[in-house]
């Protein structure tokens, strides 16, 4: 590959492609330079950003966490020539879906390939021993691209987000280009499903919103919604469904940036939510490095369940079980968050810090649930909670 | 009132007690009778100087007088020195009569427990004792009897006498019919018990018959007895107090400096300055051993174990030897190939301790690539096949990052394949972790020095794997070639739309390239070649060469020789 031709390539990486001729071009360009170096006999190299939290840098400033320069290498030679040829293979695939318009999941793409693989002799090297195996071609495509999976048309299944408001009026942009008009208020208890691209939606507030709860338990959002949450405030309640999904996290960021309304995470007392859910709402994750600032909310904060609230409101907590493997996994990756996790180092986000180092000293946990037993006989004693920790600033 | 107290003989206790001694189950009690038998056997012969030649027959005679327990009868005959008529009842019908009995030597049995108890299990499962034949080269006709344990006197009861003739200059012959399960196959099978016992018995002549099978024959592969060192008086440091006491009785009226001086290892005049310094009195240097009170004995104990002593010799320990063991190794099966080592007795826990170690590649292996390897463990030569969990051998093994050596390895546990791997530990000493001896106490140094040598003998079985793995390397590479090199350039056609001109000169690059990749894979499948071809020299040539000394024998840089 010729240096202007690798700094054409770099150039265009620079500036996130959206579009996909723009992703068509790139893919051409990087397929051209391998093969002005084959011609020449020279090793073509793959190069894509290393997505790991070795690379991983937290900007206070934007809030999430960004790549840094480390680069993941990949050379041709007899033990990479299957991994480049397995690139090739499912690039040309992604760049005609990106072409006809068509999206797959992650899982299609797999049974596509596979089926292939087995079909035609040529293919049959190829062959993907799981879909692990062809997940991973397709997030290197991405990294090496710099681009979302979503633009490249690779879509994953909706899941989490359920969303109910009275206030919250939603505008998708159909395929078509048509426009769809979704007020969550009509939706009788039914919740509103995000989706995985959230460039396709716009949203509008019927009334001024008050504030926006994203909750762990997805079973939790809706019984606040039955007990009638929704209907005495003015505010937006999302159900997170444990680890947030893309759509889950984009929707969070869509509704931060275009409602800039307060935003709260209400979870558990414990290692795995702190340094998985809620640092990924957040500030985005090590494995998402490339899509962070779209997949991130960095304001939203820490409602709780807070280590003085279990002393305040008397809630119900226990030890952690250090025999069960993951809750001593997630003790022990919380004690390494703690050194190494870029997140949890920043000044900002002493008091987080704080809270993970209270988790790992004291090993102690407590539900979010822990606050239906403070008045059971008043269905309504959690969201009092919640609303007066929200008015009294009693979060992180 | 008080219940009236009674005593037990040593007979009474170990027959109410005989799940202690290896009779927990009909399986373990055919095992352990023959495997007490054959100990005895073998020990006789090597303390005669004579080559042993054993005849092993083990059927099932009948239904067992209890449920689900057949009755199986196992008979044991050697060509060994043979025992006098007067000593048959101590051999096979008394607890603890043992020629044996803390001498510090490297023999099988060591207690005089084992047969006994064969002859207790056989009485009280079949009303019959041990059934002997025996004859010794000054014995003009055998002498044949049966013999039962008296219970209560702990004294054998010889029944049934006779004399007959034999065809034979001298040995003994016993037989047992009691009630038991007879295994053939797997970690407790008799089996596995007869391979092992011939793997580290290489100048044993084995003949074994099971049930209506055809005899089977294992040829011994060495003519040279192993040499049996002398005992070696024990090691303070080897001594728990009551052994300390009880020791020191049998030296009565000698003082105490005789007692220590010839009744110890490694204890000398000099020793006794630093004991005065330890709080023991000058005076009793001169004093009878029986005049000391318990108080000023246990003085002595203390101050030995503080004081700082040479370390035991390791002169009393055996070794069966990497040319013996890398003949018997053979017998096992076809082998593909294998590794022998045999470590310098050194000391462990204040004991000297002597592990060797054979791993071996079978062709007939009933192993998948996922079962764990098959493992034999021994103790002083004795096949141990109970309680592997935790034994020092399996702890060993579980601690080594396997990989480097080839091996497929799950996490923290067995090697799999159709691999054998055999440890044999040789001690005067062994600690082991019950009466039945089927489990070695896992000290640290002892699993520390379990771990050097698996980790030489893997060493050395890398040179076989890695040749392999080089040549499956380069068949790889090749095919890689030309498997995938249409599939990249012709994708990038497609992508581009580069002419075909493009993309044959793009083919000819990549060929190129890969060519250069499948010479290095050559050249390093040569090298490889070429240290297996000089492990194989060593080991064809091992009258020749010095390989016993394999400490520094695998400096070399091959970089999967390096445990992780």
């Amino acid at each position: 590959m010729t240096k202007k031709m690798a700094e054409k390539i770099l150039e265009k990486k620079k500036k996130r492609l959206t579009t996909g001729s723009e992703i068509i071009n790139l893919a051409q360009q990087t397929c051209l330079g391998m093969l002005a170096d084959l011609e020449k006999a020279r090793r073509p190299v793959l190069e894509a950003t290393k997505c790991s939290l070795d690379n991983s840098f937290y900007n206070p400033k934007v809030g999430y966490l960004t790549p840094g320069d480390k680069k993941v290498r990949s050379e041709l030679n007899v033990s990479s020539v299957q991994k480049m040829s397995r690139s090739v293979f499912f690039l040309e695939i992604l760049l005609r879906n990106i072409e006809v318009g068509a999206v797959n999941t992650k899982r299609e793409l797999y049974y596509m390939a596979k089926g292939m693989c087995k079909k035609d002799a040529l293919y049959k090297p190829l062959d993907f021993e799981d879909q692990a195996e062809s997940d991973e071609i397709v997030d290197f495509i991405g990294e090496m691209l710099e681009v979302y999976r979503e633009d490249l048309n690779c879509y994953a299944n909706d899941r989490g987000g359920q969303t109910y408001s009275q206030y919250l009026i939603v505008e998708e942009t159909l395929p078509n280009g048509e426009k769809a008009t979704i007020d969550l208020s009509t939706l009788g208890t039914s919740p509103f499903q995000p989706k995985n691209r959230p460039q396709n939606l716009k949203l509008k507030a019927k009334k001024k919103i008050e504030f926006c709860m994203v909750v762990e338990s997805e079973g939790t959002a809706n019984t606040l919604v039955a007990n009638g949450f929704t209907k005495r405030y003015n505010n937006i309640v999302i159900g997170s469904g444990g680890v947030p999904s893309n759509a889950v996290r984009s929707w969070c960021k869509l509704i931060q940036k275009e409602l800039d309304v307060p935003m709260f995470f209400f979870g558990d007392l414990d290692a795995y939510t702190i340094q998985n859910i809620y640092r990924t709402l957040k500030a985005g994750s090590a494995a998402s490095l490339i899509r962070n600032s779209d997949y991130s909310a960095p304001d939203i904060h820490f409602l709780g369940v807070l280590p003085e609230d279990i002393k305040k409101y008397d809630l119900n907590d226990y030890p952690v079980k250090e025999k069960d493997a993951g809750e001593a996994r997630s003790l022990k990756k919380a004690a390494d968050a703690l050194k190494n996790d870029p997140f949890f180092q920043d000044k900002k986000n002493k008091k987080l810090a704080d809270i993970l180092r209270w988790l790992v000293k004291e090993k102690r946990r407590c539900e979010q649930q822990a606050y239906f037993s403070v008045d059971p006989r008043d269905p309504t004693m959690i969201e009092k909670i919640l609303v007066e920790k929200i008015r009294k600033g009693n979060y992180v | 009132m008080a219940s009236k107290i009674t005593s037990s003989s040593t007979a009474e206790y170990f027959s109410k007690n005989l799940q202690q001694v290896g009779f927990s189950s009909g399986t373990k009690a055919v095992l352990t009778t023959l495997k007490e038998a054959v100990d005895n056997s073998l020990d006789a012969c090597e303390d005669a100087g004579i080559l042993p030649e054993i005849h092993i027959e083990i059927e099932k005679v009948a239904a067992g007088a209890h449920k689900n327990m057949d009755q199986i009868r196992v008979k044991v005959t050697d060509n060994g020195p043979g025992l006098s008529a007067e000593d048959v009842p101590h051999v096979f019908g008394e607890y603890l009569a043992s020629s044996k009995f803390g001498r510090g030597r490297c023999s099988r049995g060591q207690q005089g427990i084992g047969i006994s108890a064969a002859t207790t299990w056989a009485q009280v499962t079949s009303a019959h004792g041990a059934r002997v034949i025996t004859k010794t080269p000054k014995m003009k006709q055998a002498f044949k009897c049966e013999v039962e344990v008296d219970i209560k006197k702990n004294v054998g009861v010889v029944k049934e006498k006779s004399n007959i003739n034999w065809d034979r200059e001298s040995g003994v012959s016993c037989e047992f019919i009691f009630d038991g399960r007879m295994q053939l196959n797997g970690d407790a099978g008799i089996l596995t018990y007869l391979l092992g016992t011939s793997l580290v018995n290489p100048h044993l002549k084995l003949t074994y018959k099971i049930n209506d099978e055809k005899p089977v024959t294992l040829d011994r592969v060495s003519e040279e007895l192993i040499e049996i060192p002398e005992s070696v008086s024990p090691h303070p440091h080897t001594m728990k107090l009551g052994e300390f006491l009880a020791h020191g009785t049998l030296y009565g009226k000698s003082t105490l400096a005789t007692f220590l001086k010839t009744g110890f290892s490694r204890v000398n005049e000099a020793t006794f300055s630093d004991l005065t310094k330890l709080g023991v009195k000058k005076a009793w240097f001169k004093e009878p051993v029986s005049s000391l009170s318990q108080a000023e004995m246990k003085t002595v104990f203390g101050a030995l174990q503080e004081a700082k002593l040479m370390a035991p010799s390791t002169r009393s320990v055996l070794s069966i030897g990497e040319d013996a063991l890398s003949k018997s190794i053979r017998r096992l099966g076809e082998v593909d190939f294998f590794s022998v080592l045999s470590r310098k007795p050194t000391i462990c826990d204040a004991k000297p301790v002597s592990v060797e170690v054979a791993i071996a590649r079978l062709r007939d292996s009933k192993n998948e690539a996922d079962d764990p390897v098959e493992l034999l463990r021994f103790a002083n030569r004795v096949p141990l096949q109970f309680d592997k969990g935790a034994c020092a051998i399996l702890k060993s093994i579980e601690s080594i990052n396997w990989k480097s050596y080839g091996l497929n390895q799950p996490k923290r546990s067995i090697p799999t394949g159709p691999y054998v791997i055999a440890v044999s530990v040789v001690s005067p000493f062994i600690k082991f972790k019950n009466a039945s001896k089927e489990t070695i106490d896992a000290s640290d140094e002892l699993v520390a020095e379990l771990r050097l040598a698996l980790m030489q003998a893997g060493q050395r079985l890398a040179r076989f794997v890695n040749k392999e793995r080089r040549e499956f390397d380069l068949e790889k590479k090749r095919a890689h070639i030309e498997q995938f090199g249409p599939i990249l350039i012709e994708g990038i056609g497609r992508i581009t739309g580069a002419p075909r001109t493009r993309l044959d000169k793009a083919t000819e690059g990549l060929m190129k390239i890969l060519g250069r990749d499948e010479a290095a894979a050559e050249d390093a499948l040569a090298h490889a070649s070429a240290k297996q071809k000089e492990m194989v020299k060593k080991l064809d040539q091992y009258d020749e060469s010095d390989f016993n000394n394999t400490e520094d024998d695998d400096n070399d840089s091959d970089d999967s020789d390096v445990e992780a």
